[in-house]
């Protein structure tokens, strides 16, 4: 339970936990709070997605949806890191960590807060389409979100070195980008999380196609054009 | 204003008058000056009541008004400026506490939608039928309202002809997706799958059905009963042997060989 409390002062005393973060003050406990938070909710959103299929499911989602975000964070995290070095920042690689680790925490808690919702259209609706894009719109908003904090963040820990601020400003865009792209893709090599209802349990299915013509194939379902092979 | 001789001096109201007139060509003059220098707003603003006529001045020399000039606007310190300052910490509402709750209530779902709920073993998360949710894929099994059960294999349904076939093949009932008619009506019809065994000391080929081999007579009748080659699976020969005979195909065939 104390490990949660770093929730409320990110959600409503953001500016003094990113100034605690430029100050590097308990930046250990602060991430180590962080992390057993945002385990224990991706976890039990992972067991809700999972759980449409088979309980081997439901419990194999709920490993691998932290997994999912933890690899992303830990893959993306050295880019940022020497870019920002590049460009005049003086935050060390810890510092970075801790931010991007925010912005996680921040999605995992999004994400908890809708896992109510997604059990009401996991027991009202059956439609294997729907629940997938439904899904991918909660992941995509409450990424944003976190997003957004790691921008406001890093605005503010990396006040000290205004030497090439616009530049980082640049890089931290197009860093969000790579993220985006580099979760996608973990995302789908890590699959199922959900699991086609006609498929057997898989841990992981065999690699092919991609995340994204995946989505435009169950959009193109849910619409009627065609229906996925 | 009109002249006047210290004889007939004016009355008072009429003094008045005058003033007034004063003003009010003072004021037309001072309008026409600032219409020149800028357009005229939408609605004029509420004047104040006229001056008393004592602070009534001469009129101003016509021409543009002077206007103050603009100050830039202040921007707002923000996050990462010198002069920012952080907004003061707000008191905790236990935001912790309700997290946890809702940790304990999420999970409590998770387990209340995973425990089986009929006798079938299906739990909640699980009870709705799924066929709106199938992906159309090879080695699908589909069964309508009727026995049948089919599977498909290049878009084509082929009916399982015997649960001998249905378990050879290596189905089991939990990948049985029950669909409309109406769905599998969208398909054509394959091949039926038969499972047709031969053991390599012997030229004969049987149908296995209902727990009995049926031989074949020949190939014209294994042709005519749509078998493929590919579908032969060989067995040993004593495997065959141990298989009860059941009728030959055709049934006038006589009696069966022994493999």
């Amino acid at each position: 339970m104390k490990d949660l409390a770093v929730i409320e002062t990110i959600l409503r005393n953001r500016h003094h936990f990113f100034i605690e973060i430029r100050d590097g003050v308990e930046l250990k406990e602060k991430m180590r709070a962080m992390l057993i938070s945002s385990i224990l909710f991706l976890a039990l959103y992972g067991g809700v997605l999972g759980a449409t299929h088979s309980l081997w499911q439901t419990l194999s989602s709920a490993v691998k949806l932290p997994i999912l975000f933890l690899l992303t964070l830990v893959i993306c995290t050295p880019t940022l890191y020497f870019f920002n070095v590049l460009f005049g920042s003086n935050q060390s690689l810890t510092q970075n960590f801790a931010l991007i680790l925010t912005a996680i925490t921040v999605t995992a808690v999004l994400l908890l807060s809708f896992a109510p919702i997604v059990v009401f259209f996991l027991l009202t609706t059956a439609n294997y389409q729907f629940f997938k894009l439904l899904n991918v719109a909660i992941f995509a908003i409450c990424g944003a979100t976190g997003v957004t904090f790691l921008s406001q963040g890093m605005r503010l820990v990396s006040a000290a070195g205004k030497e090439g601020a616009s530049a980082r400003r640049w890089v931290l865009r197009l860093w969000i980008l790579i993220y985006a792209f580099v979760g996608s893709q973990m995302a789908w090599t890590l699959r199922p999380f959900i699991g086609a209802p006609s498929m057997k349990f898989e841990l992981f299915r065999q690699l092919g196609g991609n995340f994204y013509t995946n989505i435009f194939a169950s959009i193109g379902e849910i619409l009627g054009f065609f229906v996925v092979r | 204003m009109v002249a006047q001789s210290p004889v007939d001096k004016p009355s008072t109201a009429e003094q008045i008058l005058d003033l007034l007139l004063d003003a009010l060509a003072e004021r037309q003059q001072a309008r026409r000056a600032q219409a020149r220098v800028s357009p005229p707003p939408a609605a004029p603003p509420l004047r104040p009541a006229s001056p008393p006529v004592e602070q009534i001045r001469p009129a101003a020399p016509p021409g543009p008004v002077p206007r103050p000039p603009v100050p830039p606007p202040r921007r707002e310190p923000e996050p990462g400026d010198e002069d920012w300052q952080p907004p003061p910490r707000l008191p905790s509402i236990n935001l912790g506490k309700t997290l946890g709750r809702l940790l304990i209530l999420v999970a409590g779902l998770v387990a209340l939608i995973n425990i089986p709920v009929n006798r079938y073993g299906v739990s909640l998360a699980r009870i709705l039928p799924d066929s709106a949710s199938l992906i159309i894929r090879d080695g699908l099994v589909l069964k309508g309202s009727g026995p049948e059960i089919y599977v498909l294999e290049d878009n084509k349904l082929r009916w399982i002809s015997s649960l001998e076939a249905f378990e050879y093949f290596g189905y089991t009932w939990d990948q049985v997706h029950i669909v409309d008619d109406k769905f599998l009506e969208g398909f054509e019809k394959g091949r039926p799958i038969y499972v047709l065994l031969k053991c390599p000391a012997s030229p004969h080929i049987y149908r296995l059905e209902n727990q009995q081999k049926r031989w074949i007579k020949d190939i014209d009748t294994f042709l005519a009963e749509g078998h493929v080659w590919e579908d032969v699976k060989f067995v040993t020969c004593d495997y065959l042997r141990s298989l009860p005979d059941g009728p030959p195909i055709p049934e006038d065939a006589g009696p069966p060989p022994q493999p």
